[in-house]
C-alpha cells in the first residue's frame, strides 16, 4: 500500500518525559482496557440487563402485568408449531436476502459513479443521502401514498407510458406487496451503502489504479483485481450490519402494510410486536424475537468468517 | 389541532371554549406545560389523538385547566397516535411507572386487568347518575366483579354512502340484506363506483366490518363458555362463500391493502360509493363543502348518508370501540386520578366534550342518546343507535386476551382475505379454526 | 475514470447516475409536491382527467405554516438535533476507541469481546424496549433527553466499533511502527497517526449513527411523554395522524423541513472527508 507517503512529520516525535500513566498505556493490555471501558460500561448497563431479561421472559408465561412461571421451552415449541410464525420467518429471510443483494449491487455501482469527478459532485453526494435521512415513519408514508390503489402516481406513470391498462394493486396483491416493501427498503438502504463504499473507495490510492492502467488493465479488470479486494473488508462489514438491520426491520413494514394482506408481508419483528404489545403476551413476543436468533447467528457467523478470510487474505 | 382556527374552535365546542381562544394555538399547545399553581399532586393523562382535533383542543385548553383549578392539582395532558398507545401501556406497566390515567380503546382494559386500579366507586356513581352504561361498556369495563376503568364514550362505524349513486342503482335507501348489497354493489361497480372495504391488516376498519359481517350470518368465534371454538360452522362457511363473489363483484380490489385512512381518501375523492367507517368522512366533507364535490359539482356532503351494516340470518351488528379511562395500578396518585375522573366524567364537563364531537362518538351511558347534539344534523342521527347493535370481539365469549390475540393476528380478517385470494371457503374456515384453536387452547 | 469516446461517458456514467438520482429522489420530490399542493388537489384519483401528479398550479405554503405555527415542530426539531448529536458523539467516541483496541492491540479475550459487542446488535429493539423501561425508571431518566442520549448508543456503538475496525485494518501496521521507532508513545501514535487517516471512516460512521438516532421511533415514543420533549418522528405522527384522518401536507412538510438541513450538513462532511483523504494521500 502507498500510505507511507501519508504522514508528514509532526510534533509527536520527541516526547521529553513520560509519566506513569503514559508508561502504563504503553502496555497493550492496559491500553486495551482503557479504550474498551466506555463501550463495555455503556453496553453492559443498557443492553446486558434487558437482554437477559428478554431471555428470561421467553422461558416463562409472562403476560403484561402478570408475572409468569417457568415453562421451559414450551413457548418455543408453540412458536415452532405456529403457521404464521413460519410464514413470518420465511418472509423475513426473503426480504433480507433480496433487499441486501440489491442494496449491495446498486450501492456499489452508485459509489463507483460518485467516485468520479463531475460538476455538482458535493451536492449530489449529499442529496443522494436524503432517502436515508428522512425519518422512516414519514418517508414510508410518502411511499404509501405513491403505492395507494386509488392515487398511485406509479400507476399513473406506467399507464401514461402505455405499459399497463389497469391499475396495479401494489400493496394488495400478496407477491407485489412483498416486492413493494423490498423496493422501499432498497430505496432507503442504497444511499448508505453508496456513501460507506465511497469512503472505502476514497482510501484506495489512485496511484494503484494508474499503475494497473500502465500495465494495460482495462477498467473492469482494474475494478476486479485492484478496487474490489481492497474494498472487500469495508463492504463485508457494511453488508453484515445491513443484513442484521434488514432482518430486524420493523417500522417500514408496520407503517406500509401492517404485515398484510393475509400475512404476505409479515416479518418476525412485526409479528413479535403484534403478539407482545398488541396482545400483551410478552413471553410469546420475546420468544418470537429470540427464536430467529439462531437463524441470524448462522448468517452472521458465515459473514464473520468471510470477513476474517478477507482480512487475512 | 391543525386547521382549527379560533373561530372554528368556538363554533365546534360552543360558548364553553371561550377561554381557550386566548393566546393563539401555539400558545395553547405550549400551555400543556401547565402553569405552576404550586399544587403538589401531578397527574399524567394519556389519550389518543382524537379524530376531531377540536375535541383535543377543548380538553387541552379548557377542560384540563378547569380541572386543575377545580381540584387543585396539576395535570399533564398528552395525546398520542392510537396505534402507539399499547406500547406505552405495556412498558409503563412492566416498569411500574408512567401515566396515571390512560384512555384505552377496544377491549384493552381486559388485557391489562390485573394492573389497573379498582374504580368501581367512580364508575358506579357516573353510571347511576347518567342512566346506566351500555352492556358493551360493562363487558369491557368490569373484570372479576370490579370496574377497572371508567367508560368515557363509544366510537363506531356505519356505512357511509353516496345517495345519488345508490339511487342510480335503483336503491332509494341503502340495501338491508346481503343479497341486496350484492345486487346494489354489482350495479355500482359496473357504473364505476365500487363499494370500498379494507381486507388488510389495519387497526380499526378491517375488524369493524368483518366481525359484524361474520355475526350477521350467525357465525361466531367461540361458544359462550369462552373456550369451545365454534368458528367452523355452516354459517361461517356460508359467509365466506358469499364474501368471495361479493368482493369480486362489488368491491374495490385495492381494499386488500387499505389502512384506516385509505377508504376515507377513496370516498372523498369520489372513487367509491360506500364504505364502512366512522363519521370522519362525512364530517370532513361537511367541514370543507367547497373542496369535496360530486361529479355534478355540488357539495359532496349533501350527497352523503349513513346506514347500518347488512343484515343476515343472524341479524345485524356493529363492532364499536369503547373508550375507557384506566387508572393505572402503579400510580401513586390513584385518589387524585379518581377524583379527576369523577369530575371530568360528570354531566356538565363531559357535555362540553361530547358536543364538540358532533355525534362522532356516543356516550357511554344511555343518557346521551337524548342530547341535543343529535338534533343538529339528521345525517349523523344513525350513529346514536349504534351501541344497541354492538357486539365485541370474541363473541360469544368475553372480549378477553384470547379474543385480542385473534384480532391482533387478524385471523378473522385473513380468513376472508385468503378466500378472496383464491383459497376454497372450507379451507379458509379450517385454517382460521385451527389458528383459533391454538389461541384458545 | 471513464476514458475514451464521449458516448462511453454517457452510457457508463451520465445515464446510470441520472437514473440513480431520479430513482432515489423521486419520492423526495413527491413529498415536496404533496407539501405545497392545496388540499383539494390531494384527493384526486390516479385516473382522473385532471390528475397532475408532478406539479401543481396553485402551490401553497399553508401546510408549512400550519406545521410551524400550530405544532411544536421547531421544538421537536431542536430536541431531535440535540439528542441525535449527543448520541452520535458518545457512540463515535466509544466506537473509535474500542475499534482501535480490537483491531490493533493484542490482549486476551479480544475476539470474544469483539463478538460480544457485536451480539448486542443482534437483539431486536422490539424486544429490548420493555425491560429497558425498567432501567430508565431506576435511573430516573424518564421524560428527559438523557433517556435517549444514553440508550441510542446501545445500537450505534456496535456498528461504529465494527466499521472502525474495518477501516483500521486497512491501514498498514508499518505506519504506526515507524512512528513508534521515532519515539512516539502508543497513545500518541494512535491519536496522531491512525485517527487522522481514519477520518473518512469516522465520518461515515458518524453519518450512520446520526441518521439512526434521527430516525428512531420506539424508544422515543416510550421514554418521552411531554409534548415539548418529543422528537420529530414521534411528535409529527402523534399530532398529525388522528385515527383515520391523516394531515398529509403537514406530515410531508415535517419530513422535509427536518431532513433538508441535515442533508446540507452532510454535504459539508462528505466533502470534508473526501478532501481529507485525497489530501492525505497526496501528502
Amino acid at each position: 500500500m502507498t500510505f507511507t507517503t501519508v504522514a508528514a512529520p509532526r510534533s509527536y516525535a520527541r516526547t521529553p518525559r513520560r509519566g506513569p500513566v503514559t508508561r502504563l498505556l504503553e502496555d497493550e493490555r492496559w491500553l486495551a482496557i482503557v479504550l474498551l471501558l466506555p463501550t463495555v460500561v455503556l453496553l453492559g448497563l443498557f443492553i446486558a440487563y434487558p437482554f437477559i431479561k428478554g431471555i428470561m421472559l421467553s422461558v416463562t408465561d409472562t403476560k403484561v402485568g402478570v408475572p409468569g412461571h417457568f415453562v421451559g421451552l414450551q413457548n418455543f415449541v408453540n412458536v415452532w408449531h405456529d403457521g404464521i410464525f413460519r410464514v413470518a420467518v420465511w418472509n423475513t429471510c426473503i426480504y433480507t436476502a433480496i433487499a441486501t443483494i440489491f442494496k449491495l449491487a446498486l450501492g456499489l455501482w452508485l459509489a463507483v459513479l460518485l467516485n468520479n469527478n463531475f460538476k455538482g459532485k458535493a451536492f449530489t453526494r449529499a442529496f443522494i443521502l436524503l432517502p436515508f435521512i428522512i425519518p422512516t415513519v414519514l418517508s414510508t408514508l410518502a411511499w404509501k401514498w405513491m403505492f395507494d390503489p386509488t392515487f398511485s402516481v406509479i400507476n399513473w406513470g406506467l399507464y401514461r407510458l402505455g405499459i399497463i391498462d389497469h391499475r396495479i394493486n401494489w400493496l394488495g396483491d400478496p407477491d407485489l406487496a412483498l416486492i413493494s416493501v423490498i423496493i422501499v427498503n432498497v430505496w432507503r438502504g442504497v444511499p448508505f451503502f453508496a456513501i460507506s463504499l465511497l469512503a472505502g473507495l476514497q482510501t484506495i490510492s489512485p496511484e494503484l489504479h494508474e499503475a494497473a492502467a500502465i500495465d494495460g488493465a482495462r477498467a473492469w479488470q482494474r475494478f476486479r483485481h485492484v478496487t474490489w479486494p481492497l474494498l472487500l473488508p469495508v463492504t463485508l462489514v457494511v453488508m453484515l450490519f445491513s443484513v442484521i438491520q434488514t432482518f430486524a426491520d420493523f417500522q417500514l413494514v408496520y407503517v406500509l402494510t401492517g404485515g398484510g394482506p393475509a400475512n404476505a408481508t409479515q416479518l418476525f419483528s412485526t409479528y413479535a410486536y403484534q403478539i407482545g404489545i398488541g396482545t400483551g403476551l410478552l413471553s410469546q413476543g420475546a420468544t418470537i424475537s429470540l427464536a430467529v436468533f439462531p437463524v441470524l447467528l448462522v448468517v452472521v457467523i458465515v459473514q464473520l468468517f468471510y470477513i476474517r478470510k478477507a482480512e487475512t487474505h | 389541532m391543525v386547521r382549527i382556527n379560533r373561530r372554528r374552535l368556538l363554533q365546534l365546542s360552543g360558548a364553553g371554549a371561550a377561554t381557550a381562544a386566548a393566546g393563539g394555538l401555539a400558545g395553547i399547545l405550549a400551555s400543556s406545560r401547565a402553569p405552576a399553581y404550586g399544587q403538589t399532586t401531578n397527574l399524567h393523562w394519556v389519550r389518543w389523538s382524537d379524530y376531531v382535533p377540536a375535541s383535543d383542543q377543548l380538553l387541552r385548553n379548557k377542560i384540563v385547566p378547569d380541572g386543575e383549578k377545580a381540584l387543585g392539582i396539576k395535570i399533564q395532558f398528552e395525546t398520542i397516535n392510537a396505534n402507539d398507545i399499547q406500547a406505552r401501556v405495556t412498558s409503563s406497566i412492566q416498569s411500574g411507572s408512567g401515566p396515571d390515567i390512560i384512555m384505552a380503546v377496544n377491549n384493552w382494559p381486559q388485557l391489562y386487568a390485573t394492573s389497573l386500579a379498582d374504580v368501581s366507586d367512580v364508575a358506579e356513581e357516573i353510571g347511576n347518575a347518567q342512566g346506566g352504561y351500555y352492556d358493551m361498556c360493562k363487558t369491557v369495563g368490569i373484570y372479576g366483579g370490579k370496574w377497572i376503568g371508567v367508560p368515557w364514550a363509544i366510537g363506531g362505524g356505519l356505512v357511509v354512502y353516496r345517495k345519488s349513486w345508490l339511487a342510480e342503482a335503483g336503491y332509494e335507501k341503502f340495501p338491508v340484506t346481503w343479497d341486496q348489497w350484492h345486487d346494489a354493489g354489482r350495479k355500482l361497480k359496473a357504473a364505476g363506483h365500487p363499494i370500498g372495504q379494507t381486507l388488510g391488516h389495519t387497526f380499526g376498519d378491517a375488524s369493524g366490518f368483518w366481525y359484524p359481517y361474520l355475526w350477521s350470518w350467525g357465525g361466531k368465534e367461540v361458544e359462550a363458555d369462552g373456550k369451545t371454538v365454534a368458528l367452523n360452522s355452516k354459517e361461517t362457511i356460508e359467509s365466506v362463500k358469499f364474501a368471495v363473489p361479493f368482493w369480486n363483484d362489488c368491491c374495490d380490489p385495492g381494499g386488500l391493502a387499505w389502512d384506516d385512512s385509505s377508504n376515507n381518501r377513496a370516498f372523498l375523492s369520489g372513487t367509491i360509493s360506500a364504505t364502512n367507517n366512522g363519521a370522519s368522512i362525512y364530517l370532513e366533507a361537511k367541514k370543507k363543502p367547497d373542496m369535496y364535490l360530486t361529479d355534478k359539482g355540488t357539495a359532496m356532503k349533501d350527497d352523503i348518508s349513513h346506514a347500518p351494516l347488512g343484515t343476515g340470518a343472524g341479524g345485524h351488528f356493529a363492532l364499536p370501540g369503547p373508550f375507557i379511562d384506566m387508572v393505572m395500578g402503579y400510580s401513586k396518585n390513584q385518589k387524585a386520578a379518581k377524583d379527576f375522573l369523577r369530575w371530568v366524567h360528570s354531566k356538565p364537563v363531559f357535555e362540553e366534550w361530547f358536543t364538540s364531537q358532533q355525534g362522532y362518538t356516543d356516550g357511554a351511558t344511555k343518557y346521551w342518546e337524548k342530547d341535543p347534539v343529535w338534533d343538529k344534523d339528521p345525517v349523523m342521527l344513525p350513529f346514536r343507535d349504534l351501541p344497541n347493535s354492538a357486539r365485541l370481539m370474541g363473541y360469544a365469549g368475553p372480549p378477553n386476551q384470547k379474543a385480542a390475540e385473534v384480532q391482533t393476528k387478524y385471523i378473522i380478517v385473513d380468513m376472508y382475505a385468503k378466500a378472496v385470494q383464491g383459497m376454497p371457503a372450507e379451507d379458509a374456515v379450517k385454517w382460521a379454526t385451527g389458528e383459533l384453536t391454538k389461541v384458545y387452547a | 475514470m471513464i476514458e475514451g469516446a464521449s458516448w462511453r461517458r454517457w452510457v457508463f456514467f451520465y445515464v446510470p447516475l441520472t437514473a440513480f438520482i431520479v430513482g432515489l429522489l423521486f419520492p423526495f420530490y413527491w413529498m415536496v409536491i404533496t407539501t405545497v399542493r392545496p388540499d383539494n388537489e390531494l384527493y384526486r384519483p390516479w385516473n382522473a382527467p385532471n390528475y397532475a401528479p408532478f406539479w401543481t398550479t396553485h402551490p401553497t405554503l399553508e401546510h408549512i405554516k400550519d406545521l410551524l405555527t400550530e405544532t411544536l415542530f421547531t421544538t421537536w426539531l431542536l430536541n431531535t438535533m440535540i439528542i441525535a448529536l449527543s448520541a452520535t458523539i458518545i457512540s463515535l467516541f466509544c466506537g473509535l476507541l474500542a475499534g482501535y483496541a480490537l483491531s490493533r492491540l493484542k490482549f486476551p479475550l479480544a475476539g470474544a469481546l469483539g463478538t460480544g459487542i457485536f451480539i448486542t446488535y443482534l437483539v431486536p429493539q422490539t424486544l429490548l424496549f420493555i425491560p429497558l423501561a425498567d432501567i430508565i425508571r431506576n435511573f430516573r431518566l424518564g421524560d428527559s433527553p438523557w433517556a435517549l442520549i444514553l440508550t441510542y448508543p446501545t445500537f450505534l456503538i456496535p456498528f461504529c466499533t465494527w466499521l472502525m475496525m474495518g477501516y483500521f485494518k486497512s491501514i498498514p501496521k508499518e505506519l504506526e511502527e515507524c512512528a513508534r521507532i521515532d519515539g512516539a508513545t502508543r497513545w500518541k501514535a494512535m491519536l496522531f497517526i491512525i485517527f487522522p487517516i481514519a477520518v473518512p471512516g469516522i465520518l461515515s460512521a458518524g453519518i450512520f449513527a446520526f441518521t439512526l438516532s434521527w430516525n428512531e421511533f420506539i424508544y422515543a415514543l416510550v421514554f418521552l411523554s411531554s409534548p415539548d420533549e418529543k422528537t420529530v418522528p414521534v411528535g409529527v405522527t402523534s399530532e398529525l395522524i388522528r385515527g383515520d384522518v391523516f394531515y398529509w401536507g403537514e406530515l410531508m412538510a415535517g419530513a422535509l423541513l427536518g431532513s433538508i438541513p441535515v442533508a446540507f450538513v452532510y454535504s459539508f462532511f462528505v466533502e470534508h472527508y473526501v478532501a481529507s483523504v485525497t489530501g492525505s494521500v497526496k501528502g
